[in-house]
């Protein structure tokens, strides 16, 4: 039945389209690996090169690029439902910036990148204790002030940020505006991410209907026997945990978080029970994708990954928005 | 540009008054932009706005001339004592005329084009400077010798910086070519292109920079690229003089010619990173790696 | 059955002197009707005896047990709250805002069932609503989205209603329809409080009366007892004439005195 049933099928074909995007990430590359080849490399032979490079290089990318995507689409659907704001995305809330003045201020002071990525996960913390501090305020916080305070840290963020480019050498600054961009070639390890990924999904499943309630305002909630202050700042301690996270993997990638839970309400509706999951399966296979395409499209030059995130995703969202009620 | 009668004529007035001051020793020289850029005397007070500036006129003779320098100008270290007068990105206008230069050193592609037209239309004299060769760092330094009047100084400078290069030429002229993979930056990976500066280092020492026929001076590349080109030898900056620790992660590419046959070398990137003498050095290093390579074939 | 009491019951508005505590039972069957001018606290009572809002003295209880010490779910379980402004949230089909009725009764993991689904598609037809169920609710009108939340009210199965202006947005027809539907709601056993401003409404359909006073006095009773019209004059600072249709009392302006005020819209 239309906007009730879990529709499965439409969480199998995202898998499905996720699976399908890891695969073209590790047939395509600089080097041109064939089927045969591939096949061999995850049997356990193949030529060592290939081996090195499909497991070591290629896969672990694309495992990072899908738990980047996955990460930001859910921490995306999720502050949107907080804050009960389309314009709403992970990093809406200042974590970005946070993360960056932490990332960036890593490199001006020299650290070597394995620190970088720890950087960036404790300033974007240390950005969400400061802003949900600061919005408590006298009162509590109420989603607009929870907004206006983020907005405010973040703006104060990017000062820091420009302050931190002002500061540095030549030679370091590309590495800085391209870690501002965002990019999978700064992911080390994929695990960190998953072993995030995974359990958030799988949490956010009981919560769904409760989020479902609590998209109707606060109130309407509470009166459904929603304990409505816990589920926010569970909501809210998690979205930052995954931004955090995806963050310090791929510096701040723009768009997934944004537009893909859009995209999926408008082809499937505002169940959080099927838009949560399906808001992890699509960031992933859309950031997979868009990061194939980033380093293959002009390789061996490569393009930076939010480019194509957006040549996607804003004529896929334009369409969908264009076509819907 | 209009050839007016009255042109003509302002140009004749021109030559007239430069007669005039003829005699109080005018010194003129092109820049990289191709203005003339004349003084009326040797300059006495100088302002270098990028930190290989400072490095070409302390090695033109020039050092004892500096006013004010712009921050990371720390080579030769007399250099860290100069007054700072901003960053190459952000010049401090007042803190350049506060020093009253009679000579601004600046860089076409570094320094932000409106703040140094801002200097020239306050009545400064601007040099505006962008080796892109060998050739053009040894110029520069007669040059720049020549505006600040320690031309013997400047010459000699250049003549060792040539005749170093070009032994450094003919020595490997008709050695074997290494193929070389130079890498700028660690994340993103990036590297030089052909025009490079760098990139003339690696084919004087008889190397052949794999990514030269890329776009872009500085392109950003992929890992996988590298693996592609297979290069036969790995050469890395780093982010200090001596921390070599962007080598490392190329080890675990077992397949490649460069780590089967341990071609992973790194050059302190002030010595190649920078359009100045100190270039030679560098070049030598890396022409030593590269015999090193050969030697492991 | 749920029997709602309030002891010593002290509502928080702001900058509002505390007035007399409440203390008031409604037992399973009463319709009350809570009548008073604009702005005297008929929404914040509801919203209080909802648990919505913490009161400033005093408490409420569910049967005996107090509300605070219920979770959320217990007492959403008995007591569903009809709102009289609708939150605009992210869209949702009629259908699906029926469902959510059903929220308190399942557990996290579990989804609706085959009973949810037919609570619910009998609550929208309650309403007259069946055939807008695939439509989103932000699409419909105001008469339509009251019905439909109280549709999601009535899917909800509660003991105790409260209901905040429940006519508001409808047409006569559907006024009626709703006055019914409560009435036998109540006639089932369920307590059912409704906040209204509609005095005649309440004179219609209510058995008990709860009449708050703008200095937080206030006076309560069955029905027929306190539509007493100098009572009611004094409640609205409006003088009022009195006159019965088909034995029903209806209350009407009578000529406002020279100079008096009136502040109702």
């Amino acid at each position: 039945m239309p906007g009730v049933s879990p529709r499965p099928l439409a969480l199998a074909l995202l898998a499905l389209a996720g699976a399908l995007a890891v695969a073209l990430s590790l047939a395509v590359g600089s080097v041109p690996i064939h089927g045969a080849e591939l096949w061999a490399v995850f049997t356990g032979g193949g030529d060592p090169l290939h081996r090195e490079l499909l497991l070591s290089l290629r896969l672990p990318r694309a495992l990072a690029a899908f738990a980047t995507g996955g990460l930001l689409g859910l921490a995306g659907a999720l502050m949107q439902v907080l804050l009960r704001n389309p314009l709403a995305d992970p990093y809406v809330l200042g974590l970005s910036g946070g993360a960056a003045v932490g990332a960036l201020g890593a490199m001006l002071l020299g650290a070597a990148a394995v620190w970088v990525p720890g950087a960036a996960f404790v300033g974007a913390l240390l950005s969400t204790v400061l802003v949900f501090g600061l919005a408590q305020g006298v009162g509590g916080w109420t989603p607009t002030r929870l907004l206006l305070t983020g907005v405010v840290v973040a703006a104060g963020w990017g000062a820091v940020v420009t302050f931190l480019l002002t500061l540095s050498p030549a030679e370091r600054l590309p590495g800085m505006l391209y870690w501002l961009m965002g990019d999978l070639s700064y992911a080390r390890s994929p695990w960190p991410a998953w072993l995030l990924l995974v359990p958030a999904a799988l949490l956010v499943v009981p919560l769904g209907r409760g989020l479902n309630v609590l998209a109707r305002g606060p109130l309407l909630a509470a009166s459904l026997g929603v304990a409505v202050r816990p589920l926010e700042i569970t909501v809210y301690v998690l979205a930052s945990a995954l931004t955090a996270m995806a963050v310090s993997t791929a510096g701040s990638v723009g768009f997934v978080g944004l537009v893909v839970p859009h995209m999926l309400r408008l082809a499937l509706g505002n169940d959080q029970r099927l838009i949560l999951p399906a808001s992890v399966l699509a960031g992933g296979a859309l950031l997979t994708l868009a990061d194939t395409l980033a380093r293959t499209l002009l390789a061996p030059q490569q393009l930076p990954v939010g480019v194509i995130t957006a040549l996607l995703g804003v004529p896929t969202f334009l369409l969908l928005l264009y076509r819907s009620r | 540009m209009p050839r007016s009668p009255l042109f003509r004529a302002l140009l004749q007035v021109l030559g007239l008054v430069s007669l005039a001051v003829w005699a109080r020793a005018e010194v003129c020289v092109d820049d990289d932009v191709d203005r003339r850029v004349c003084l009326e005397q040797p300059a006495r007070r100088i302002v270098a706005l990028s930190p290989g500036a400072t490095e070409l006129l302390y090695d033109a003779g020039a050092g004892d001339r500096l006013v004010g320098a712009v921050s990371f100008s720390d080579y030769p270290s007399e250099a860290k004592a100069l007054p700072r007068v901003g960053s190459y990105k952000r010049l401090d206008l007042e803190a350049i005329l506060a020093l009253k230069p009679d000579l601004v050193v600046a860089w076409v592609s570094g320094n932000p084009a409106t703040q140094v037209e801002r200097l020239e239309t306050l009545g400064l004299n601007v040099y505006r400077g962008e080796p892109l060769r060998f050739a053009e760092v040894a110029d520069t330094l007669e040059r720049l010798a020549v505006l600040a009047g320690t031309e013997p100084a400047g010459r000699a400078a250049a003549a060792r910086f040539r005749d170093g290069i070009t032994e450094l030429r003919d020595r490997f002229a008709g050695a074997d070519p290494v193929t070389v993979f130079y890498e700028v930056w660690e994340e993103p990976l990036m590297t030089v292109n052909g025009e490079h500066l760098i990139s003339e280092a690696i084919r004087t020492c008889g190397g052949v920079n794999v990514f030269a026929d890329l776009p872009g001076l500085a392109p950003r590349i992929g890992t996988e690229a590298v693996i592609a080109a297979d290069p036969e030898a790995i050469v890395a900056g780093g982010m200090g003089e001596n921390n070599p620790a962007w080598l490392t992660p190329w080890k675990r590419f077992r397949a490649l010619t460069a780590v089967q046959r341990e071609n992973l070398f790194f050059v302190p990137p002030s010595t190649l990173q920078r359009p100045t003498p100190q270039m030679l050095e560098g070049t030598r290093l890396l022409c030593d790696h590269l015999e090193r390579a050969r030697a492991r074939r | 059955m749920t029997v709602l009491t309030t002891q010593d019951l002290v509502i928080d508005i702001p900058g509002r002197a505390d007035g007399r505590p409440l203390t008031l039972r409604v037992a399973p069957g009463q319709r009350w009707g809570v009548l008073g001018p604009n702005g005297v606290g008929k929404t914040t009572l509801l919203h209080t005896l909802a648990g919505l809002r913490a009161p400033r003295a005093g408490r409420v209880l569910l049967d005996d047990t107090p509300l605070e010490a219920l979770k959320r779910k217990r007492v959403a379980q008995r007591l569903a709250l009809v709102f009289q402004d609708r939150q605009d949230g992210f869209p949702a089909t009629v259908l699906e805002t029926a469902l959510i009725g059903r929220h308190p009764f399942l557990a996290p993991w579990r989804r609706e069932g085959a009973e949810d689904l037919l609570l619910a598609r009998e609550a929208l037809a309650a309403l007259a609503v069946s055939h807008l169920a695939d439509r989103l609710v932000t699409t419909l009108s105001g008469g339509e989205r009251q019905r439909v939340a109280i549709a999601t009210a009535l899917a909800q199965t509660p003991s105790v209603w409260l209901a905040d202006e429940p006519t508001n947005h409808l047409d006569l027809h559907h006024q009626v329809a709703v006055m019914k539907l409560l009435r036998e709601r109540a006639g089932r056993g369920a307590a059912v409080v409704m906040g209204l401003h509609d005095l005649n409404l309440a004179a219609r359909w209510c058995d008990h009366l709860l009449l708050l006073y703008p200095d937080g006095q206030h006076c309560f009773g069955p029905a027929e007892a306190m539509l007493e019209p100098t009572a009611l004059a004094r409640l609205y600072g409006q003088p009022l004439t009195m006159a019965r249709v088909g034995g029903a009392p209806v209350f009407v302006p009578a000529d406002p005195a020279p100079g008096a005020s009136d502040d109702r819209p």
